[in-house]
């Protein structure tokens, strides 16, 4: 277990500054993920903890130890790949026991450990198969097992569960979750799915263009995004966001209008989100327009409605019916939370 | 019908082909087990003999040192070549260094000098070093065709390994060279077989320089064969003789080429 902290990490690639000055603690014992868009400088920043990739400024500090120079192998830190990168050429007991056999423990315990390990991914059974002879679920299980057989200080995971079937993927996040909950390592996990880190981080850091925009817990950084990019990338779906401006205390936009506490403003974007909307049949509340869509999730009815360029999304009961292009009138709860944002710079106006 | 006339057309191609290339080596299997006086008649029938695979191996001849030249250079320039070629090739495929594709093409230039054009200074060097007719010079010249080959070889097989595996060595506790040996070799494998044969092969049948270079004590099995074109005329059968004396090794490899060139080591690594 460890604490780790990037303090000023730059990467450059030539002239290409894919991480700029970076600082991030993560807490011992933390389930730290990082999320963000392809290309958001995510995986490097992943890859320069590992030792994988050469950081071009700044410090990594594992314990207050700084492991700049450090070769991987000297890091104690454990990773699972998004490819699984397993030995192709060895059996799944191989393949398990070779970080064991790097570090010289000996024959008898390694078997002990091997046996043990495989048994906590359920994978004893497949000891003696081959990688090519294993299902991805099973591969990626062997992925996992050979990290965690032994005990590293840091773990690192890089998108572990992006090749796997939607199925497949929750119920190997739960076993994830468990795992951390039971081993109390300090995770480091990568990942473009919101939902993946919402349900397992302590903290989530949201990144973009090589930058992190809000680092905070996922109840956090769902309930207050702190600009328009996170507000838009966390939830499922994602928050409404109408373009529009304050002029008397009142934002307006096609279809809408609702008070607000803000000076009046041109560029504003006002974020609520759908499970926050209720539909009535009262034409006289904040929102209205003509359906668009109805989506059926099985445990609610997505119902988009459009107004002019304002596009609306609620969640409703799964018993909603409408026909398309009749009226639909929208009506926050009260409990319901308005973020405004600023269109030009993203930044938040409230709060 | 039309589809079946080209499906004739195309099968008459290949055979022609085939007798075209094949003819020579028919004929040379068919010398070989000739007696003299058979061995100008185009006849197929005749009577069989082993004799002149004897003959070869017996004095004046002595094809056995020669086959024996031949085998040791071939294999030591193989057992040099690999090795240090499999270490280049790997650093050209994954390390980012200064110049690289420069020092690449580089190494593939050597290849585009005519061998002629360097065997007199080869010559020479040798002379100075007083290493003419050695098996040592053969092994430096062969070694020095054969290196630059078989490393653009092998990086298109190590190329081809995704990097996966050696990230997750490498973080697993495994340093550079232990991640070559443990997974990049295995992985390799197919690819390092396949370019050692071929090495193997290209050493085997190398002619000019072996010829400038040798003249009694390291004569290779394809020098060996020029012996044969005597004062008394061309002795075709002891010739072909020797000639399947050469042929056989490599067909026999070039069978292992196949196989290992249809099977894939890296399967189930990734994804």
């Amino acid at each position: 277990m460890a604490e780790v902290r990037l303090v000023d990490i730059e990467k450059k690639y030539g002239n290409f500054l894919a991480v700029p000055q970076l600082n991030l603690t993560i807490h011992d014992g933390e389930f730290l993920v990082l999320l963000g868009p392809s290309g958001c400088g995510k995986t490097t920043t992943m890859r320069m903890i590992a030792g994988l990739e050469d950081i071009t400024s700044g410090d990594i500090m594992i314990e207050n130890e700084r492991i700049n120079n450090k070769p991987p192998k000297d890091r104690d830190i454990a990773m699972v790949f998004q490819n699984y990168g397993l030995y192709p050429h060895m059996t799944v007991r191989q393949n398990i026991e070779y970080p064991l056999k790097l570090r010289g423990m000996n024959k008898a315990d390694r078997k002990v450990r091997v046996k043990e390990t495989a048994e906590k991914v359920e994978l004893d059974a497949l000891l003696d198969r081959r990688p090519s002879e294993l299902s991805g679920g099973q591969r990626q299980r062997v992925a996992l097992a050979r990290s965690i057989v032994r005990t590293p200080s840091i773990f690192l995971m890089d998108e572990p569960l992006s090749n796997l079937d939607a199925k497949l993927r929750v119920t190997m996040r739960a076993e994830l979750k468990h795992l951390h909950h039971e081993l109390g390592v300090t995770t480091v996990y990568v990942t473009h799915d919101q939902m993946e880190a919402m349900t397992l981080a302590t903290r989530v850091a949201v990144m973009r263009d090589g930058r992190i925009v809000q680092l905070d817990t996922p109840k956090k950084i769902y309930a207050e995004p702190a600009d328009l990019f996170v507000a838009g990338f966390i939830g499922s779906p994602s928050m409404n966001l109408i373009d529009g401006a304050v002029s008397g205390g009142i934002f307006r936009a096609p279809g809408v209008e609702i008070p607000v506490q803000l000076a009046d403003r041109d560029g504003v974007v006002l974020g609520i989100r759908p499970e926050q909307l209720e539909i009535t049949d009262d034409a006289s509340v904040p929102f209205g327009g003509k359906i668009y869509a109805l989506e059926l999730t099985g445990e609610s009815t997505l119902v988009t409605f459009r107004n002019g360029p304002t596009s609306v999304c609620a969640r409703g009961h799964a018993d909603y019916e409408a026909d398309i292009n009749s009226p639909c009138y929208l009506m926050p709860k009260p409990d319901a939370r308005l973020h405004l944002f600023d269109r030009a710079s993203g930044e938040r106006l409230d709060g | 019908m039309k589809r079946h006339l080209a499906y004739v057309g195309e099968r008459a191609l290949l055979v022609l082909i085939s007798i075209v290339v094949l003819f020579p080596i028919a004929w040379m299997f068919l010398t070989a087990f000739k007696q003299p006086r058979d061995a100008y008649s185009l006849s197929l029938t005749f009577e069989p003999t082993l004799q002149n695979f004897v003959t070869v191996f017996s004095h004046p001849w002595n094809l056995g040192s020669m086959v024996l030249n031949s085998v040791i250079v071939a294999t030591v320039t193989v057992a040099i070549a690999v090795p240090c070629a499999t270490l280049a090739a790997y650093s050209f495929s994954r390390f980012r260094m200064r110049a690289r594709k420069f020092l690449f093409f580089l190494i593939l230039s050597t290849q585009f000098i005519p061998a002629v054009v360097i065997v007199l200074p080869f010559f020479l060097m040798f002379r100075q070093l007083d290493l003419l007719d050695t098996r040592i010079a053969l092994i430096v010249v062969n070694l020095a065709i054969v290196t630059p080959f078989v490393i653009w070889m092998i990086k298109g097989f190590i190329d081809a390994i995704p990097t996966d595996s050696e990230e997750a060595a490498m973080i697993d506790g495994a340093s550079r060279l232990r991640v070559i040996k443990d997974i990049v070799l295995p992985m390799a494998a197919p690819g390092i077989m396949t370019s050692s044969i071929f090495c193997f092969i290209l050493t085997w049948n190398e002619f000019l320089f072996a010829l400038i270079l040798t003249r009694r004590d390291a004569v290779t099995l394809p020098v060996g064969l020029v012996n044969f074109r005597t004062e008394r005329g061309d002795l075709w059968e002891l010739m072909s003789a020797a000639g399947v004396m050469i042929t056989v090794p490599i067909f026999i490899m070039a069978l292992f080429i196949q196989k290992h060139f249809t099977r894939g080591m890296t399967a189930g690594a990734v994804k």
